[in-house]
């Protein structure tokens, strides 16, 4: 068993290393938005953390077991009794495992404990069937099904688009979003200021992504953009279309015009951390950017300016796209400039 | 070049013909990646300059880039894409249309027998399918100059024949290929014009039919000679 032993021990190190790249949400404008809101009203920022935790349950339920690779696992000169022990012992390292331990001693209820760890063991075995199922299948190897876009980047927005819709940020903001729209169309008589607001935390969801613009490129990706022909502005812009795309559509059918303005203040900010210090990303995570000062500037002046375009005064969006070409351009160059 | 206090590539002076195969020849830490990077300028010289096709590659690079075929060092793929999206997403940036970007997609993945990964996402990709994919890209576009960065590494015998038949035929079209590799085999049977570096500095430069001996022997000769170490633990009757 000493073989089993020695691969549980490394896996139990690979899961580790995993949970750790769930960090990333530490450096998430979303979490700094969600601490302000606990300070002042700690159960409303509970709601938020409910939608953090649920988001990362989904990457977390992966099964341990499949990170081994299948060949590597294949060539192992093991017992079969030692495969039995290993994947039984695989699944004690599920975190979805240990959530639901976690439960069943604070709870101290038997019956909520033991649905939960047959829900974490089921979640496992549907996911595993799942990527049985879609493996060497051509929608699986394409990713997110997108339509082609026109002009000479349209290969590259598209590309862009499938980059941010695979982070969970867009999948908070979706989910922001789409609760505030069935509010609206629920009929409720709501201040017309919390769609304002909450298109803006639907803005700030997205916002961190806007430091990272090239983190799911990295490395080679970069390379590629080096060798193409292709000035920093327009590189930039086809990253920015992407973001606007998503943004637009979430935030339309909350508050339109003040979202576009905080928007236009998220990338114009963000491409300061993009070009002159890309951080690597990775999928199925939240974006982790840097809360001081990127984040905390993108947060603060995208709900300033958000609310005075909200407020009225189409001034603060014309100021907005004002700063966000400026800061294309001048971002851009540092990119030519090879930074 | 200068890292620091390292120097990675010295008083590198060369001309080209139109036309050949220069193969760039030198170990590893040699510079010719770092000289490959300044010709296709994905770095600035410290001092001097280069030009490409007539091209100031500093005061032109996307006009450079836009005639050049690059196979890069790391082969700048993303991951997420399949090759065919690579092919799809590169034509129109060069200036090609839809339809001329898929006709040349399919003839470039049928010449370089990439149908099977043809819908494979670049990440999980095999390493010699990965390289044919970013070959693919630096031919897409009709380039005048093609720098490929160590273009037969990693891939097999046949990939590897394939690769330098390609080359040889767009030679023949007028293409000049500007090449590393550490194959001399390959490089003996291909390259017409020969640069040879050694610490940064060119060692040897000149056509392939003015080399006395064989390539190996130059090699050996002017970059480092052959050392094999005895490991005594090596073998079955050692424990």
């Amino acid at each position: 068993m000493a073989g089993s032993f020695a691969i549980l021990s490394a896996l139990a190190r690979s899961v580790w290393r995993d949970l750790r790249t769930f960090g990333s949400v530490g450096g998430n404008n979303l979490m700094l938005f969600m601490l302000l809101v606990m300070y002042q009203q700690p159960q409303s920022g509970v709601f938020f953390l409910m939608i953090l935790a649920v988001l990362m349950l989904g990457p977390l339920s992966g099964d341990p077991f499949r990170k081994i690779p299948r060949d590597r696992l294949a060539l192992w000169p093991l017992a079969a009794r030692e495969r039995v022990a290993l994947r039984v012992g695989s699944l004690a390292l599920s975190p979805v495992v240990w959530v639901a331990i976690v439960f069943l001693f604070w709870t101290g209820g038997w019956s909520l404990g033991l649905v939960l760890m047959g829900g974490a063991v089921l979640m496992q075995a549907a996911g595993d069937v799942w990527g049985r199922w879609r493996e060497g299948r051509l929608s699986a190897q394409r990713g997110v099904a997108l339509p082609k876009f026109p002009g000479r980047w349209g290969g590259l927005v598209q590309k862009n688009l499938r980059q941010m819709l695979s982070v969970l940020d867009c999948y908070a903001a979706l989910v922001l979003a789409v609760g505030g729209a069935v509010y609206r169309l629920a009929g409720a008589k709501a201040d017309p200021d919390a769609f304002l607001i909450l298109a803006l935390v639907v803005v700030i969801a997205l916002s961190t992504y806007a430091q990272a613009l090239f983190g799911l490129d990295l490395p080679w990706g970069i390379a590629r953009y080096r060798v193409l022909p292709l000035r920093g502005v327009e590189i930039l812009l086809a990253k920015d279309v992407a973001f606007l795309l998503v943004a637009v559509v979430l935030v339309a059918p909350l508050a339109l015009v003040p979202g576009l303005a905080g928007t236009l203040i998220a990338l114009a900010v963000g491409h300061h951390a993009s070009v002159l210090r890309p951080l690597p990303q990775m999928r199925w995570r939240f974006t982790g950017g840097t809360l001081w000062p990127s984040g905390s500037f993108q947060v603060f002046l995208l709900v300033a300016i958000g609310v005075a375009t909200g407020r009225g005064s189409l001034w603060y969006l014309g100021l907005a796209l004002a700063a966000y070409v400026g800061s294309l351009w001048y971002y851009g160059r540092m990119w030519d400039r090879g930074a | 070049m200068q890292f620091g206090d390292l120097k990675a590539v010295d008083q590198a002076s060369f001309e080209i013909p139109a036309g050949r195969i220069c193969a760039l020849l030198g170990p590893n830490g040699a510079g010719k990646s770092t000289l490959m990077k300044m010709l296709t300028g994905l770095l600035a010289p410290a001092s001097g300059e280069a030009a490409v096709a007539g091209l100031d590659v500093h005061k032109m690079p996307l006009e450079v880039r836009r005639m050049a075929g690059i196979l890069p060092e790391s082969l700048g793929l993303f991951d997420m894409l399949t090759v065919e999206e690579h092919l799809h997403l590169c034509g129109p940036i060069y200036g090609l249309s839809f339809e001329e970007t898929r006709r040349r997609a399919d003839q470039l993945i049928d010449a370089l027998a990439l149908e099977n990964g043809r819908h494979t996402q670049a990440g999980q990709c095999s390493n010699g399918m990965r390289k044919k994919t970013a070959l693919a890209l630096a031919l897409l576009h009709n380039p005048r100059v093609l720098f490929l960065d160590e273009p037969f590494e990693g891939v097999d015998p046949v990939t590897a024949q394939t690769i330098g038949e390609i080359l040889q035929m767009t030679v023949k079209h007028g293409v000049t290929i500007f090449l590393t590799s550490h194959i001399l085999s390959i490089v003996d049977r291909l390259a017409d014009w020969i640069i040879v570096l050694r610490g940064g500095r060119i060692v040897w430069q000149g056509p392939a039919s003015e080399l006395k001996g064989s390539l190996e022997d130059l090699y050996f000769d002017l970059v480092e000679p052959l050392r094999v170490a005895d490991l005594p633990w090596l073998g079955p009757s050692q424990s």
